[in-house]
């Protein structure tokens, strides 16, 4: 077994300013939580706002400073983000909260991966450990790493700086052997246990852990209680170490935090990018993909808005999602500043060969290009200004056609079964949204001109058998201008109708 | 090889690539070639009509292909769109789109499937406002896989920029886009490569050629409608 213990010590201040462009990092920014300084940025560090200051000392260090209140739920989110990257990496996951700072636990919030399975995969330990730490920075979550033969001791290494250092260097996964050594290299303030326990291993005098390892387990037994032996055999790999495996949930969920709200679409497009990003180097990994985007602009507490991208075949490429999203987004106007954006894809679904169109031969390029277009169209246009139109069976003209989804587009080929036919008369091309009543006098009509009938009768009876009868006699007509008109008569109230325009 | 030899032969190379690119040059729709008049082989093979008198007026021997074409009409029913139609089934069939952007009325499926268009090949847009059809229209001539676009001009006229735009974006995506326009536009000046005014003349349809580029216009044509529709019965009235 190798677990790779991964550290997010900045997490609760990362998860809040993550969104922000490199420009507004020069603010001094800090997260609080109960009045006590949790983590600062950089520009505040440096003008000595840290950990567990109070909040009348911070801001007197330093007078501009941001303060911003600590969101437990939010990082909880993004460790479950990390999580299901980490999953992309190796199917062992197991993603640890970090404590809340009122029970005096200051432990970060964790993730640890068990890397035996794949590093033939990644190409050995440090092309993996390079990819992990790059792609952490990609998304700009700092971390620090340890590796050891069992989560504790995966986590205890994490914090030993030459460990660490070891680490940045070696190529290989150490032996048996190099993990003792380790272990009893590290000083006894880095075991996982409490402030009672540190303060009493050192009045003993035991600094390190070597030297707790040479005393007789019964006696640590006795004096330490057996929580602690039973911790010290997990350390040493004598006992299991069992923690709680990640599955991914059948969908994606991001949100992005904006400590100044922002009040422009433009604005958006850069956080809205990394959101898409992130998405679909999920997908990618997981074989899956999404015919939805939603995406959610959060105003606080004056409430939200929620569109929605479609394509209508799997896209994996971020630019061409990200350029349908800035479609729809110069749609819309912004009437509060936006708070959070939110990414969701609650239907994923797999994603199997035929159906990618990014084929690598550049076939079938009209096809694609035509997806493209509709989902260019559907994204500037709305849903509902896209139509096709199909037959329909029916005795009635203005029934004998359905307005058609577009998605009936693409499946035009394929589609089998009954094939419908048109009837065989002379129909008109245009129809009328609905029949425009004729002026008759004395035994002429009027339509723009007088009209006068060339064909006809054609009888079209349907719906006898329901209340509303249509029973009706169709003509086509001729107008004063030469245009082909078809016109019907109704049976029951004796009144003429235009239907529809022979063009 | 001799000094001279080689000179001869980068000559030779030369005076081929110019005459590569002078070719290359005089395929474009937008060359006139008045002195060379109309032949097969000099202009671009236009769209058959499916009228092979109207085939014969036009100067590709069809529709232009990847060039505006614009119908002057007044009153829709004078048989317009059963000019297009046979060209617009020719190209659904070839798996290529058509799309209507704006249609004045409801294009009657029955009729247009027994005039051989695949439905499922027809997008019929919507879009709102003026800005937004002009977009869509600009993006759907230059996306490459449409075969045909019918555009009717709404209520505000498009100005002559944006004729221009989208007559470069039908070249480019190499799509017939066909602008129904009213009557009285025929005397402003257009950059559509063809124009036609129809209207009716009893029982004909009566074809105008008000401009082609490569070809001669001012001829009129009357072309019958189908004798289906103008066969008379006895008057009942």
């Amino acid at each position: 077994m190798l677990w790779l213990c991964l550290q997010f010590p900045k997490l609760p201040l990362e998860v809040l300013t993550r969104a922000q462009r490199d420009g507004d990092r020069k603010t001094a920014q800090a997260v609080v939580e109960e009045q006590l300084i949790v983590d600062a940025n950089r520009p505040a560090a440096e003008r000595g706002v840290e950990t567990g200051l109070t909040i009348a000392t911070a801001c007197a260090l330093c007078a501009d400073l941001q303060l911003l209140q600590r969101d437990t739920r939010r990082e909880e989110q993004q460790l479950q983000q990390l999580a299901q990257w980490g999953y992309s990496f190796t199917p062992v996951v197991s993603p640890q909260a970090a404590g809340s700072i009122d029970a005096g636990d200051n432990r970060f919030a964790c993730l640890y991966l068990e890397l035996s399975g794949c590093l033939k995969a990644s190409g050995g330990l440090q092309p993996l450990l390079q990819q992990l730490k790059r792609e952490l920075r990609q998304m700009r979550i700092s971390t620090f790493m340890g590796l050891g033969h069992s989560p504790s001791a995966a986590r205890m290494l994490s914090q030993l700086p030459e460990h660490r250092q070891w680490l940045r260097e070696t190529g290989t996964p150490p032996t048996a052997q190099q993990w003792r050594q380790w272990i009893s290299f590290c000083p006894s303030k880095l075991l996982d246990c409490d402030n009672k326990t540190i303060a009493k291993l050192y009045a003993c005098g035991i600094k390190r852990v070597s030297q707790l390892l040479a005393i007789p387990l019964s006696e640590v037994g006795s004096r330490f209680g057996r929580g602690f032996v039973d911790y010290l055999a997990r350390l040493n790999g004598g006992r299991h170490d069992p923690v709680p495996s990640y599955t991914p949930p059948p969908e994606f969920h991001n949100e992005l935090f904006f400590p100044s709200p922002l009040d422009n679409s433009e604005q958006l497009l850069f956080p809205a990018g990394r959101l898409v990003r992130e998405l679909c180097q999920q997908l990618q990994r997981r074989q899956l993909y999404s015919q939805q985007l939603r995406w959610k602009l959060d105003f606080g507490k004056r409430g939200c808005k929620v569109f929605s991208v479609e394509t209508s075949r799997p896209l994996l490429d971020p630019q061409r999602l990200i350029a349908l999203t800035r479609l729809q987004l110069e749609r819309l106007t912004l009437e509060q500043p936006i708070q959070a954006l939110t990414l969701t894809c609650d239907r994923l679904h797999p994603l199997d060969q035929q159906a990618l169109d990014d084929d690598l031969f550049g076939e079938n390029t009209a096809l694609q290009r035509s997806h493209q277009l509709l989902d260019r169209l559907q994204a500037r246009l709305g849903h509902e200004a896209l139509s096709g139109v199909t037959l329909r069976e029916s005795h009635l003209p203005e029934q004998a056609w359905a307005s058609a989804d577009t998605l009936v587009l693409q499946s035009g080929r394929n589609r089998k079964g009954h094939q419908l036919n048109p009837v065989n008369a002379p129909r008109p091309t245009w129809l009328l949204q609905r029949p425009d009543k004729l002026q008759s006098r004395e035994h002429r009509l009027f339509y723009r001109g007088e009209i006068k009938l060339l064909q006809g009768p054609e009888r079209i009876d349907g719906y006898w058998w329901q209340h509303g009868r249509h029973g009706r006699d169709y003509y086509i007509a001729r107008g004063e201008e030469g245009g082909l008109y078809w016109v019907f008569q109704d049976l029951t109230s004796e009144d003429w109708y235009l239907q529809g325009i022979y063009s | 090889m001799s000094n001279a030899e080689n000179i001869l032969q980068n000559k030779q190379l030369s005076e081929d690539s110019r005459h590569q690119r002078l070719s290359r040059l005089l395929a474009r729709p937008d060359i006139w070639q008045a002195a060379n008049g109309v032949s097969p082989e000099n202009s671009r093979r236009g769209i058959t009509t499916g009228y092979a008198a109207l085939d014969a007026l036009l100067a590709g021997r069809g529709w232009p292909r990847g060039a505006t074409t614009e119908l002057l009409v007044n009153q829709s029913g004078v048989g317009e769109m059963s000019l297009l139609l046979p060209a617009l089934a020719e190209m659904t069939r070839r798996e290529q789109m058509v799309v209507l952007v704006n249609p004045p009325f409801i294009p009657y499926a029955p009729a247009l499937a027994s005039a051989g268009v695949q439905l499922e090949k027809l997008l019929i847009l919507h879009p709102r406002g003026h800005k937004d059809e002009l977009w869509a229209v600009e993006q759907s001539l230059q996306s490459g896989c449409c075969g045909a676009l019918l555009s009717w001009q709404g209520r505000q006229a498009p100005v002559d920029k944006d004729l221009r735009r989208l007559q470069l974006a039908a070249r480019e995506g190499d799509c017939s886009h066909f602008h129904f326009r009213p009557a009285s536009t025929a005397t402003s000046p257009s950059p559509a490569s063809l124009r036609l005014g129809l209207a009716s003349d009893g029982e004909q349809l009566a074809v105008k050629l008000l401009k082609q580029l490569g070809g001669r216009s001012g001829q009129q044509l009357h072309l019958a409608r189908n004798p289906d529709l103008t066969r008379r019965d006895r008057p009942l009235h």
